[in-house]
């Protein structure tokens, strides 16, 4: 009882309700044969574990002993299935017959034992043999005649007599064509007008060799022709008929290719088995954890859609502070009542912790057991054997070199997050509404290493155009205040104002104006022209940027459709 | 092996000491059963077996090989395990059975056999109260009913089944139905391939039988209860053979343990019994040392390559431990690594031993086991290839060598990595040795079976040719 207290410690069991009503109490010794209950009395409780058992015959039970005799007798019969009336001898329980018994058994004579004969002989008749039963033989189609040989069944492939020998042969094997086809021996006559002697001076021509395919092909052909006599397909029963279909429909080049491929199976090499195996194995896994992985994605889809979190992770990235976000996870997974999505024992890992894709993409398929498979990336590494991985074998299951490794963990879609926080708050915002505008979510929806890289792109290239923007603006302002601050002159100097002198002063001013957003404009020229130039660049630039954004939407929306699915 | 023991199991009543898979066999076909006392012969190289059907042993087994010597000018025969006991002078051994399983010599060959069967099974009739010494005889008509008895076939009331190789000639069936009919008088016979029987005997009506007999190793394809003649094989790398290389080995492995201390007992010239007879019992002895010592290298992989861990087969062989023998001279020797090379040629050619001395000569690579198999399996339509190997049933008395089946398994998953394989070889040494007796026994002993006896009627009719067709 201790023993099976501690399996049920071991497996998480509920202990034992009641304990078990001792069955052992009820068990009373028995009195083995052979001892006389006055003897086993003698022996005490533990009695000596000798079996004092005699070999003796078993004999009948005592019930049998009033039955009568009922004698067996060697009685002849015949079987119906053959037909040579064969008499064979087996032993049979003697009838309770009105005849008188035969004289004692011992004491059999000539005469009598004849008689008995003659008098057995005739039993058979009314009784049949009970095996006969089972003697069945196919149902044959009809044999063709000569005429219908000729009007229906000529084939250039196959002579009369051939035909004939393959017809006779499928009926004595019943149809079993391994067997035909390994018993087909047809010897063509090479003259049979010659005769014997021809026959026996010419040498023993080659076999002529049948696929079972060939011989199948002819003589479904022959059938069917022979069903189609017997019953015009319009009549045919519907078993009939079907048969008939099978039968004109039998392809055997179709068939010999089908052998072909088998046998290409049969012969594979250990290798290519022992490769199957596995594959088989792989695809068996995946089947078996697809609706799984389903439901711990779907999970995952619903826990991005929670806000984020803008608290410090700093306090998590000890193993302390790990292990007590740990409880409190559990502790809010027990109180939710929810079904942990990496499992009892996955939960070490961070809920949020490996994307489905890394998961996947940590499969080698060297990977063994199911068990290293579970944990994912880290189990992939911790494998005992290291082996170089090919560039392209890298990029297949996702491994990655970093150069500097940070202690703690870290979320790529961490560093994607940082990225849409700017300095400023405006800033952020502005961000958030060229992301928007681009149909992309704040949050990425599967931040594997490709898609980061380019989010990372993109949100340079928004910060960029977003910095161009700005330029632009204040040039645009710069511009419009210069603008009216000239309209101004103009309106003032308006009568007498010559125009060089207008020109000159506009660009004195200009230049004045402009020197402090010279710098910025990257020492651009003074000139309104090439203002203007620089308005157009930016413009284009920005005509460039639109378009680099609708090409990176473009893209965005596959990687966000790649997500999706 | 020991052919002079007659079988332990069963001898009367159906008592076995071993329940096994046969008899639960035989309960499952107890219901489709009908006895009509028929009479099962099995003749096989080595041994001759003969019992009644219904059995699960035959109650005869006898030598094949008979003893012949002249006595007082005239020649005597000696049958059955006699021929082990007396050196007579002049006595000659010899077999009706030749190396390949067919017939040579078929006046010996009906003796040996219908000494097989009325030395133990018919034996003599049960003769005229009023006549058979009992009771007082007047003299002068003794000899008349002698004659009448004499005249009384020994086989009239017994149906019989004979077996027979798969690639038996059309000639020798002929012959034995012959014999069967018109010397022995049997009311209806049949003749039945041994491969076939072995198959029934392990309950299967399609496998892939390999027989491991005394003179020959046979593979045979066997599909719904008939053969497929072309994929038949077989090689004279048999018990024999084995037998030939433990010779040619101990020629080789001189440095005794202790030398042999024995008198040997001389003959005059003129009391010299023959050659064979010498042959005889040093194939006995050395049967002896086969099924002792003798082993298969288990496998996986030849005996002469090399394991997974880079250490030779050989050399892992040559740690297990050595069993010890000693020969009825004296001489004995633990033997290591050289019990497994003897046997080792049946599946690998280059390993034979060379021995210029032998009939046997050296095996060529399509006589071994593997290339048996494959040329059979080859010879048989695709589909039923896997259906097949997953039924390969092992019989015969020599395939008991240690760790046979083992090898034999690991060859054939090296052969055809693909499909599952499954051997069936009883482990239960009569079954083993009995195995196409016992389908015979079997056979002959269901109901349904009654309808494909060939009658007397039928053979009259028809002529010895009657076994061709009936018998396919």
């Amino acid at each position: 009882m201790a023993a099976a207290a501690d399996v049920r410690d071991m497996l998480d069991l509920p202990a034992e309700g009641q304990p078990r009503p001792h069955k052992k109490q009820k068990v009373v010794e028995k009195r083995p044969e052979g001892i006389t209950r006055e003897l086993y009395a003698l022996l005490g409780e533990r009695a000596p574990p000798i079996a004092l058992n005699e070999n003796k015959y078993k004999g009948r039970p005592r019930w049998m002993n009033k039955l009568r005799v009922r004698p067996w007798r060697m009685t002849p019969f015949t079987n119906n299935a053959r037909d040579d009336g064969l008499v064979l001898y087996h032993w049979q329980r003697k009838h309770e017959s009105t005849r008188p018994p035969i004289s004692d058994g011992a004491q059999m004579d000539t005469n009598e034992s004849s008689a008995e004969n003659r008098d057995d002989s005739v039993k058979p008749l009314d009784q049949v043999y009970p095996f006969a039963k089972y003697n069945i033989q196919i149902r044959m189609p009809k044999r063709y005649t000569d005429d219908e040989y000729t009007k229906l069944l000529q084939s250039k492939d196959w002579s009369r007599e051939e035909t004939d020998y393959l017809v006779d042969l499928v009926q004595e094997y019943n149809l079993r064509w391994m067997i035909i086809a390994d018993r087909y021996e047809y010897q063509p006559r090479v003259n049979s007008d010659a005769g014997a002697d021809a026959g026996a001076n010419a040498l023993v021509p080659a076999t002529h060799y049948r696929t079972m395919e060939q011989m199948k092909a002819r003589y479904y052909f022959v059938a069917a022709k022979m069903l189609e006599i017997e019953h015009p397909p319009a009549e045919m029963s519907e078993a009939e008929f079907e048969l008939h279909e099978r039968m004109l429909k039998f392809d055997p080049d179709r068939e010999r290719d089908r052998k072909e491929l088998a046998a290409l199976q049969l012969n594979r090499t250990a290798d290519e088995v022992r490769e199957e195996a596995l594959l088989l194995e792989e695809l068996k896994r995946i089947t078996s954890n697809e609706q799984n992985f389903i439901t711990e994605r779907r999970e995952l889809y619903a826990r991005l859609e929670v806000p984020i979190s803008v608290g410090n992770t700093t306090m998590y990235q000890s193993s302390q502070g790990l292990s007590q976000l740990l409880q409190t996870l559990l502790q809010a997974d027990k109180s939710k009542k929810r079904r942990s999505i990496l499992g009892p024992e996955g939960s070490v890992a961070s809920p949020a912790g490996q994307t489905p894709s890394q998961a996947t993409a940590a499969e080698t398929p060297t990977a063994s057991s199911a068990a290293a498979n579970k944990k994912g990336g880290i189990a992939a590494q911790a494998q005992p054997q290291v082996r170089t991985l090919t560039p392209a074998e890298e990029a297949r299951y996702g491994v990655q070199h970093h150069e500097r490794v940070s202690a703690g963990v870290q979320f790529r879609s961490d560093r994607a997050q940082k990225l849409t926080q700017a300095k400023s708050n405006v800033q952020t915002l502005k961000l958030a509404g060229a992301l928007a505008e681009l149909e992309i979510p704040v949050r990425l929806f599967m931040p594997t290493e490709r898609v980061c890289k380019e989010f990372e792109r993109l949100i340079q290239s928004v910060n960029l155009l977003l910095d161009a923007r700005k330029v632009a603006e204040k040039v645009e302002s710069e511009i419009r205040i210069l603008e009216a601050a000239r309209a101004d002159r103009e309106k003032k100097a308006a009568p007498d104002a010559p125009h060089p002198e207008v020109k000159t002063e506009a660009e004195e001013g200009a230049s004045g104006v402009f020197d402090s957003t010279a710098a910025e404009s990257g020492g651009a020229d003074n000139s309104n022209k090439k203002d203007d130039g620089g308005d157009n660049a930016a413009q284009d630039g920005e005509g460039n940027h639109k378009r680099s954004a609708s090409v990176l939407s473009g893209a965005s929306d596959k990687t966000s459709k790649r997500q999706r699915r | 092996m020991n052919p002079s023991n007659p079988p332990q199991t069963a001898e009367y009543g159906g008592v076995t000491i071993h329940p096994s898979s046969l008899e639960h066999l035989l309960t499952y076909v107890a219901s489709r059963l009908d006895e009509v006392s028929a009479i099962v012969l099995d003749p096989g190289y080595s041994t001759t077996r003969a019992g009644f059907a219904g059995e699960d042993a035959p109650k005869s087994l006898i030598p094949t090989y008979y003893g012949k010597y002249n006595a007082d000018g005239q020649e005597k025969l000696i049958f059955g395990d006699d021929v082990f006991v007396t050196p007579r002078p002049g006595l000659s051994v010899h077999n009706p059975i030749g190396r390949d399983g067919i017939v040579e010599d078929w006046d010996m060959a009906e003796k040996v056999w219908e000494y097989s069967f009325t030395s133990r099974l018919t034996g003599a009739k049960a003769s005229d109260p009023f006549h058979n010494g009992l009771n007082e005889i007047p003299s002068e008509e003794l000899p008349t009913e002698m004659e009448v008895e004499a005249d009384e076939k020994p086989l009239a009331d017994s149906p019989l089944l004979m077996t027979e190789p798969g690639w038996n000639p059309a000639k020798a069936r002929e012959k034995t139905i012959e014999i069967a009919m018109e010397k022995w008088g049997t009311p209806a016979f049949y003749l039945a391939r041994n491969g076939v029987l072995s198959a029934f005997a392990s309950g299967k009506a399609s496998a892939l039988v390999i027989d491991i007999g005394a003179s020959n190793i046979s593979i045979t394809p066997v599909h719904d209860g008939m053969i497929l003649k072309r994929g038949v094989q077989h090689s004279p790398l048999g018990g024999d053979y084995i037998s030939s290389q433990i010779q040619a080995f101990s020629k080789t492995a001189v440095e005794a343990g202790q030398p042999p201390q024995a008198k040997y007992k001389t003959f005059p010239a003129d009391k010299a019994p023959d050659a064979s007879y010498r042959s005889l019992l040093e194939e006995r002895t050395i049967s002896e040392f086969k099924e002792c010592v003798v082993q298969v290298w288990a496998g996986p992989n030849k005996l002469s390559a090399t394991g997974p861990n880079g250490v030779s087969n050989e050399e892992v062989a040559r740690t297990t431990p050595g069993r010890p023998f000693e020969f009825p001279d004296g001489y004995n020797q633990v033997f290591g690594v050289d019990r497994f090379r003897v046997t080792e040629s049946l599946f690998d050619a280059k390993a034979a031993i060379p021995d210029p001395d032998s009939p046997f000569p050296a095996p060529t690579p399509s006589q071994t086991l593997p290339e048996l198999i494959k040329a059979s399996l080859a010879a048989v339509d695709v589909d039923l290839r896997p259906h097949l190997l997953a039924n390969v049933v092992v019989t015969g008395a020599s395939s008991l060598l240690y760790g046979f089946t083992d090898r034999l398994n690991h060859e054939l998953m090296a052969l055809y990595p693909g499909p599952r394989v499954r051997i069936s070889a009883p482990g239960n040494t009569a079954e083993r040795r009995f195995g196409s007796w016992i389908g015979g026994s079997i056979l002959a002993s269901l109901g349904t079976f009654h309808q494909m006896w060939i009658s007397k009627k039928e053979y009259d009719e028809h002529g010895p040719n009657i076994v061709e067709k009936r018998c396919k």
